[in-house]
């Protein structure tokens, strides 16, 4: 089994630091999201793990051996690293061919993937006539082409319809259970969330979270009920008997983690308890997501305004 | 990584761009085209101007045809640098080294075929109409003239194909090149005997005359461009394996 091995990898471009000392890896048999706002690094570490790019300093290997030292790359390996690669006056299953050729791929295969990938009908047409949505198939079924053990896709739902975003998610959990290691970058949360088993969150190049998905989902979407009494002292009192600490949050509200509005209600009216404000609160994936890299966000409007969201 | 399957891989990248596998039959079949128009039209006339050099007359339309090597060259390359393809060719073959020779090999070899067959179906079809002016492959230095003449086309190709990988972009290399060989050179190419000589088409093209004029043979002319284009490869050799992709 292979996995992709991240140790202190740095690249500076100029004065910029792409990537600072990031240490992750990726490891067979799950789907690991790779998240991070536009610009904090996730195709830079994906080009530096292919070899593309030469780090500034630490390193990438995939089974233990960097990318450029692996006999044949494509089926260890499967990359789609950008729709637009594909030269539009090429046919897609002669972008393909040429992949094919290299990697001593049977030309089965090639309309192997392209059947898999749903343009199979397209195959001979040019891809200069491609919706940027087929082009997103193309690069998927080049990626899949020589059936590799450890398959990088960045941002690939990227221009597909609702049917092709649930294909996608399909197969990238289909990749998973046969075993591979699957790596897929996104800037959206909720979207990683719907079919990511692990996380690795960047921020300006940093490492900020490697954890379970379901680690973060119940770290950080903790259901909470906000209210506001005429009698807190009071309904402190009864909620602390059940084990709930109300915590004050301002404007004679109070916070109550773990609560649900329904049962506090309950409790309150049953003693007589005065109710002004009763409400669910709970913080999204997306708004926990934000949270965690507002700080580190290098295009928000103003560091306020994602703040703000967050 | 198999050497032979990259070579086949970059045939199929040529075969399979209108760009690059138009612009190789745009070499042959401009230069015959032209060549033949311009030998039935004005051929005999210009041959029998005083010091005509017959066999340079009859190779007129290299002039149009060494572009199309050029566009050749260019294109072959240049699809690497649309969208971030050099990723994907490179995530496929991550020896550069090898990527690099197997390309240039494509290109080289197609150019050479493409530049023999071109070089000699262009002085056959011109010569029909010379009648009386017409040289036959027998006469003193139409042989060279011949094999040098295709020699010289691929020597352009793979100097636009370097230069190209180098600036990444057929544009940028065709609109340096094109006004350099169609004004530079042709303005200050006829002061025989100064640096101009020097220049990669004048050098080169000294091989298609019967009597060289200038400081140069006509084979150390040719190997002058040689030295051109081998001095843009080793350029893009060295971009290639130096750059981030």
């Amino acid at each position: 089994m292979t996995s992709i091995d991240v140790q202190e990898l740095t690249k500076e471009y100029g004065t910029t630091r792409a990537v600072d000392r990031l240490t992750f890896s990726v490891r067979p048999g799950r789907v690991t999201g790779f998240l991070g706002p536009n610009g904090a690094g996730k195709s830079t570490t994906m080009r530096l793990v292919l070899g593309l790019d030469r780090p500034t300093s630490g390193t990438a290997t995939l089974g233990g051996r960097p990318y450029a030292t692996l006999d044949e790359p494509l089926r260890e390996v499967g990359a789609l690293l950008d729709a637009q690669a594909a030269h539009g006056s090429r046919t897609a299953r002669d972008h393909l061919l040429v992949l094919a050729a290299a990697g001593r791929i049977p030309v089965r295969r090639v309309d192997e993937v392209l059947e898999q990938a749903g343009i199979a009908a397209v195959a001979r047409r040019r891809v200069r006539t491609f919706s940027l949505g087929m082009r997103q198939r193309l690069g998927i079924a080049a990626a899949l082409l020589g059936d590799p053990a450890v398959v990088m896709l960045d941002e690939p739902s990227n221009g597909l319809d609702p049917e092709g975003i649930i294909w996608i998610r399909e197969l990238m959990r289909g990749l998973a259970r046969e075993g591979r290691t699957v790596l897929v970058s996104s800037h959206l949360m909720n979207e990683t969330a719907t079919f990511a088993d692990h996380l690795v969150v960047l921020g300006r190049g940093r490492l900020l979270a490697d954890t379970p998905m379901r680690d973060f989902i119940e770290a950080h979407s903790e259901r909470r009920v906000r209210i506001r009494t005429t009698d807190p002292a009071r309904l402190r009192a009864l909620l602390a008997a059940r084990g709930h600490e109300a915590v004050a949050a301002g404007d004679g509200r109070w916070r109550v983690g773990g609560a649900r509005a329904e049962d506090i209600g309950a409790l309150a009216a049953a003693h007589g308890v005065p109710l002004l404000e009763l409400a669910d609160e709970q913080a999204s994936l997306e708004q926990a997501y934000l949270a965690l890299t507002a700080d580190d966000t290098e295009f928000a409007a103003t560091a306020d305004n994602a703040r703000q969201e967050a | 990584m198999s050497t032979t399957a990259v070579l086949r891989s970059e045939w199929i990248k040529v075969r399979s761009v209108r760009a690059s596998a138009g612009s190789l039959l745009a070499v042959f079949f401009t230069t015959v085209a032209i060549n033949v128009l311009a030998s039935a039209a004005v051929g005999q006339a210009e041959a029998d101007n005083e010091g005509a050099d017959l066999l340079f007359g009859a190779f007129y339309a290299f002039n149009f045809g060494q572009i199309a090597a050029i566009a050749f060259g260019a294109t072959a390359v240049s699809s690497e640098y649309l969208g971030g393809a050099l990723r994907v060719s490179l995530a496929a073959v991550p020896d550069r080294n090898l990527l690099y020779a197997a390309k240039m090999t494509v290109v080289g070899g197609l150019a050479v075929t493409a530049g023999l067959l071109t070089s000699f179906v262009t002085f056959l079809s011109g010569q029909a109409f010379m009648g009386r002016y017409a040289l036959g492959l027998g006469d003193p230095g139409v042989l060279r003239a011949c094999v040098g003449g295709g020699l010289y086309l691929a020597l352009m190709a793979l100097f636009a194909a370097g230069l190209t990988v180098v600036l990444r972009s057929a544009a940028a290399t065709l609109s340096l090149l094109i006004p350099f060989l169609l004004i530079v050179s042709f303005v200050v190419g006829d002061v025989a005997g100064s640096v101009a000589d020097f220049l990669p088409d004048r050098a080169g093209q000294q091989v298609l005359r019967q009597h060289p004029a200038g400081t140069l043979g006509a084979w150390t002319g040719l190997a002058v461009t040689a030295a051109w284009a081998a001095a843009l490869l080793l350029a893009g050799w060295w971009a290639l394996r130096r750059r981030d992709a």
